[in-house]
């Protein structure tokens, strides 16, 4: 297995006021192409830091960003756009659709950032719903869906332009425990039959579980607790 | 699905917020398209019938003030004339001194009409029919549709200036034709008599003239004509002031009042009100969704292409008040055409430049308003855009 | 607790939070304070010009005109006629013991309006000995009044302000007599002071005029009198005119001017007006939506649905109400008192200026209560049917 993706020596500092807070002095981390890695840690630790960077959705202050060959730390924000819509799939805590579009429209959206035809979208948003089991409820907007199949949408708009990399913030953190474990089996589904590469963001030990490996995050240090 | 399905789904994200927007754009369109078409058909009114190698001769003192009937060939024999008519304002009205008031002339049949040719569109029968009939009178296709007046038949015209010697304040004039303009959208409501008739029959002003029209080889003449036939009745009892009939109408039409003034002033409040509604609730609705485009610009979409996006929100908003508020003034103005006010005025139909200045109006409010929040939207950081709310 | 004190806390907590939406709020007292102040501007147009002209006539002045003719410019009168007129019933005497008529013409001169800097048509009136006595309101606060007989003009302070060509001092030119100005007249608030005056019988030499007058201005011993003189002209077959109170006259003329409000004031105002209530429609929704939370809370305490429902009229009433105060703020600053002239029914140019009077503040004030009243009322509603436990959940 390659890295798909490599932090090497990254350095991370936020102004808070006239304070300046470092998160991470000297971060290193490899995620292996395929792999699924939960990340837990307490508040405060740098765990959303890190979802920004590895999203792209932040720039750390130096030190190196790999991804698939691409050093994407020297981007700047329009090229970083690109990338993530190329490459990443974004799944939330709450979800966050678009409440006036319906389901199949949500799961379009990243589409519309490629050149594909009306009917090559059409098909991806079809599969990419019928992977999360929701292709009856296409039509339906945001609001007249639960919870859970909220989240399935969100799923399928991650994987509809087919990334390699899925990143989840806390993606049961809003949901019951039934729920929640019909969605972390979705995810272990993509990760172990689509070859989907997770990283997966989350305070419960029980999600940390579908995981193939988590990472303790204090302090802006990590500390592996293979399973 | 296109931006622009995004962008409009987006603008009825509340229909009834942006139903009422829509009213507060539609009606200051309204107000745009009936007064800046109002001002053109005024302008254009002092267009029509003014053609740029004639000259209007009047007395310096006033125009009512009158002139020696000789002045007419004295002007004839200046260098650069090709040719002259004259008329008389007669105060004309149709019965009702107050309600049916018109423009009324006494003419020379002969000149006037190888003059106004264009301008009083006549067939040949009745032009023949005005130059024989001492009494004859051509009446404007518009007062003749509104007074049912048919050819042949004899009105009682009367002045609110001059009486008869015999003592009676109306003249029995007989119809020779009823004459249409250049163009349709060219008022036809006056009419043109015998200067003669009223010539030998009124008490009092007798052997006088209102205004001579002159004719000039070609414009580039105007000036230097203009210049000679002042200079001719210097120093006289009556001296004269010759502009072209250009100046010489829209001196008239802003006796009344800046029209134009008005109306820049009454447009300019109306867009300043909707200016202020529609961009103060575009910020605070486009501050609801905060969360969403930091989302937008998660998945990847560009943070010009957001801005775009916004922007055409705004653009789309004011098109649709726009173009239902010019629609409507358009009917409006249709349907006043037609009515007795409105037909003075000629055709008050909507152009296509206040149109499409309306449209180009309509662009730069969605531009102005959608400023701010697509600017907000440029700016906005995805971290904190998506730690709100 | 009472629905009074209920109401009383609301309505506060409604004006409190108004700084929360404080541009929509804004934007909403800004448009109304527009549609005031359009409004307001036509009205106080119309009213000037009304005011000008009723200003103008006395009661106890009778004006005498040739049966028929609609304006002073349309009319003839004779010598003859002017001594019979001194017959009638209740003239009273002049300073010299004859009957006190002014027998006057008018005729219309050239100036230029400084607006517009185009031509424009002066009344130059002549008058006698008697002009001055019937017109008590004007006089001479520049220079000297004219001297009989001779070529001088004197020229009205409203005349001077709209249009050039008439300074005091300034030689003038009509055909091929020259004229000077030499003296300023006030006569406030009447379409006198839009004019010239010189003296009528050298402008009947002067415009080969013989000897005919236009008008008579007749001064009567009082108000009173003014029935018998009009019916003896009526009557008196070697007349053929027509007497009437120059009051009358000029309230006439002030009826016809009315149009300006009544085609082109009010149905401006009204469609702004609609538009302004559309943006206040709105700003008055996202008060009571910003607010369902507050209100749901307030509902399960136990505060009845009217109140919250008189807590957004009140809001809205409040934003109006600054809206109007606005806009009639800006007329009474930015308008009134401002010149401007017209085009009167004799076809010589009125100067006047723009008048606010109660009257038409209240129309302008109870328009922009309207748009506040209906802009409550809707939202009012939606707020009063906040059910008390559902909003919590949002």
């Amino acid at each position: 297995m390659s890295a798909l993706i490599q932090l090497k020596n990254v350095k991370k500092t936020y102004k808070r006021g006239k304070e300046s807070i470092t998160i991470f002095d000297g971060l290193n981390l490899t995620i292996e192409q395929g792999d699924f890695v939960a990340i837990m840690g307490p508040s405060g630790s740098g765990k959303t830091t890190l979802l920004n960077l590895l999203g792209g959705t932040d720039r750390s202050d130096s030190g190196e960003i790999n991804f698939d060959g691409e050093r994407i730390d020297g981007y700047n924000e329009g090229q970083l756009a690109g990338w993530r819509a190329r490459s990443v799939g974004f799944i939330f805590q709450f979800y966050n659709l678009m409440p006036v579009l319906n389901a199949a429209q949500n799961v379009e959206l990243p589409l519309m950032l490629t050149k594909l035809s009306a009917g090559k979208r059409r098909a991806n948003v079809e599969t990419a719903l019928k992977i999360v089991g929701l292709w009856d409820r296409a039509k339906h907007r945001p609001k007249e869906l639960s919870g859970g199949q909220q989240q399935r949408v969100a799923i399928a708009r991650a994987i509809v332009s087919d990334p390699k990399f899925l990143l989840c913030d806390e993606p049961t953190g809003d949901l019951d425990r039934n729920t929640a474990n019909d969605i972390l089996g979705t995810l272990q589904q993509l990760n172990q039959e689509m070859g989907k590469t997770i990283v997966m963001v989350t305070h419960d030990p029980e999600a940390a579980r579908f995981a193939k490996r988590t990472l303790h995050l204090d302090k802006g240090v990590f500390a592996e607790v293979t399973q | 699905m296109t931006d622009l399905d995004l962008v409009w789904k987006n603008l009825f994200r509340k229909p009834l917020r942006t139903i009422l927007l829509t009213v507060s754009i539609f009606m200051a369109f309204l107000i745009f398209g009936i007064l800046t078409s109002l001002n053109v058909a005024l302008d254009r009114a002092t267009e029509s019938g003014s053609a740029s190698n004639r000259l209007v001769v009047s007395n310096k003192i006033n125009f009512t003030q009158s002139m020696p009937y000789a002045y007419i060939n004295r002007v004839a024999a200046i260098p650069g004339v090709t040719a002259v008519t004259y008329q008389n304002w007669f105060g004309a009205y149709y019965q009702d001194q107050r309600a049916s008031r018109f423009v009324g002339f006494a003419v020379d049949p002969e000149t006037y009409m190888a003059i106004f040719r264009d301008e009083a569109r006549l067939t040949d029968a009745e032009r023949k029919a005005f130059l024989s009939e001492r009494t004859g009178v051509i009446v404007g296709k518009s007062l003749a549709d509104r007074y049912g007046w048919k050819v042949g038949q004899t009105i009682p015209i009367s002045s609110n200036i001059y009486s008869q010697a015999n003592g009676r304040r109306s003249w029995d004039m007989k119809i020779s034709g009823i004459f249409t303009g250049a163009k349709p959208t060219d008022p036809t409501t006056a009419i043109y008599f015998h200067y003669d008739y009223m010539n030998e029959t009124i008490t009092f002003n007798r052997d006088q003239v209102g205004t001579i029209t002159v004719v000039t080889a070609s414009p580039d003449q105007n000036d230097q004509v203009a210049k000679a036939i002042d200079a001719n009745f210097a120093n006289s009892p009556a001296e004269t002031s010759t502009v072209d009939e250009k100046t010489f109408s829209r001196a008239f039409l802003k006796q009344a009042g800046d029209l134009n003034f008005i109306v820049t002033m009454v447009v300019s409040a109306a867009f300043a009100a909707i200016l202020m509604i529609v961009s103060t609730t575009l910020v605070s609705a486009m501050r609801e969704r905060t969360k969403e485009i930091g989302v937008m610009k998660t998945l990847g979409f560009s943070s010009p292409r957001v801005l775009r996006m916004v922007l055409g929100e705004a653009v789309l908003l004011s098109s649709l008040g726009a173009v239902l508020g010019l629609g409507t003034s358009a009917f409006i103005l249709t349907g006043l055409s037609k009515s007795p006010v409105g037909s003075s005025f000629g055709d008050l139909s909507m152009s296509p430049v206040v149109a499409l200045s309306g449209l180009a109006l309509a662009v730069s409010l969605g531009l102005v308003t959608g400023a701010v929040p697509a600017l907000s939207a440029l700016r906005m950081s995805i971290i904190e855009a998506l730690n709100r709310g | 607790m009472s629905l009074l004190n209920q109401t009383g806390s609301v309505i506060a907590m409604n004006v409190r939070s108004i700084p929360q939406r404080l541009w929509m709020s804004l934007a909403t007292v800004g448009s109304i304070a527009l549609v005031v102040a359009v409004l307001l501007g036509f009205l106080a147009l119309a009213n000037g010009f009304n005011q000008t002209l009723k200003g103008s006539g006395a009661p106890d002045v009778a004006i005498a005109l040739r049966d028929g003719a609609a304006s002073e410019l349309n009319s003839v009168v004779s010598r003859e006629q002017i001594d019979l007129l001194g017959q009638g019933p209740g003239v009273r005497a002049g300073p010299d013991g004859r009957p006190l008529i002014s027998a006057e013409l008018v005729l219309i001169v050239d100036g230029i309006k400084k607006s517009t800097d185009t031509k424009a048509n002066m009344p130059l009136r002549g008058i006698g000995p008697n002009g001055l006595l019937v017109r008590p309101q004007a006089k001479i606060t520049q220079g000297r009044m004219f001297t009989p007989g001779s070529n001088e003009i004197v020229v009205g302070a409203g005349l001077l302000r709209e249009f050039s060509g008439f300074e005091l001092g300034k030689t003038l030119r009509f055909g091929a007599q020259t004229w000077k100005v030499v003296g300023v007249f006030e006569a406030p608030g009447t379409v006198f002071e839009s004019e010239l005056w010189a003296d009528a019988p050298v402008i009947q030499s002067l415009f080969k005029r013989g000897s005919t007058f236009q008008t008579a201005r007749i001064g009567l011993t009082s108000p009173a009198a003014m029935p018998a003189f009009v019916a003896y002209v009526k009557k008196e077959q070697r007349l053929q005119l027509k007497a009437q109170s120059e009051q009358t006259y000029f309230a006439d003329q002030a009826e016809r001017s009315g149009l300006i409000i009544k085609y082109f004031g009010w149905p401006l105002g009204i469609i702004m007006a609609i538009g302004a209530l559309a943006g206040a429609l709105n700003t008055m929704y996202a008060s009571v939506s910003s607010r369902a939370a507050e209100i749901a809370t307030l509902r399960v305490i136990g505060f009845s649905g009217f109140s919250a429902f008189i807590g957004t009229m009140v809001e809205a009433l409040v934003l109006s109400a600054l809206g109007a105060l606005v806009g009639v703020a800006i007329c009474a600053l930015g308008f009134n008192g401002l010149s401007a002239s017209t085009l009167g029914a004799g076809f010589t140019q009125v100067a006047f200026r723009l008048q606010i009077g109660p009257d038409i503040i209240t129309q302008a004030v109870t328009l922009a209560l309207i748009i506040g009243l209906i802009g409550g009322i809707f939202p009012g509603l939606r707020a009063s049917q906040q059910r008390p436990l559902l909003a919590l959940a949002t």
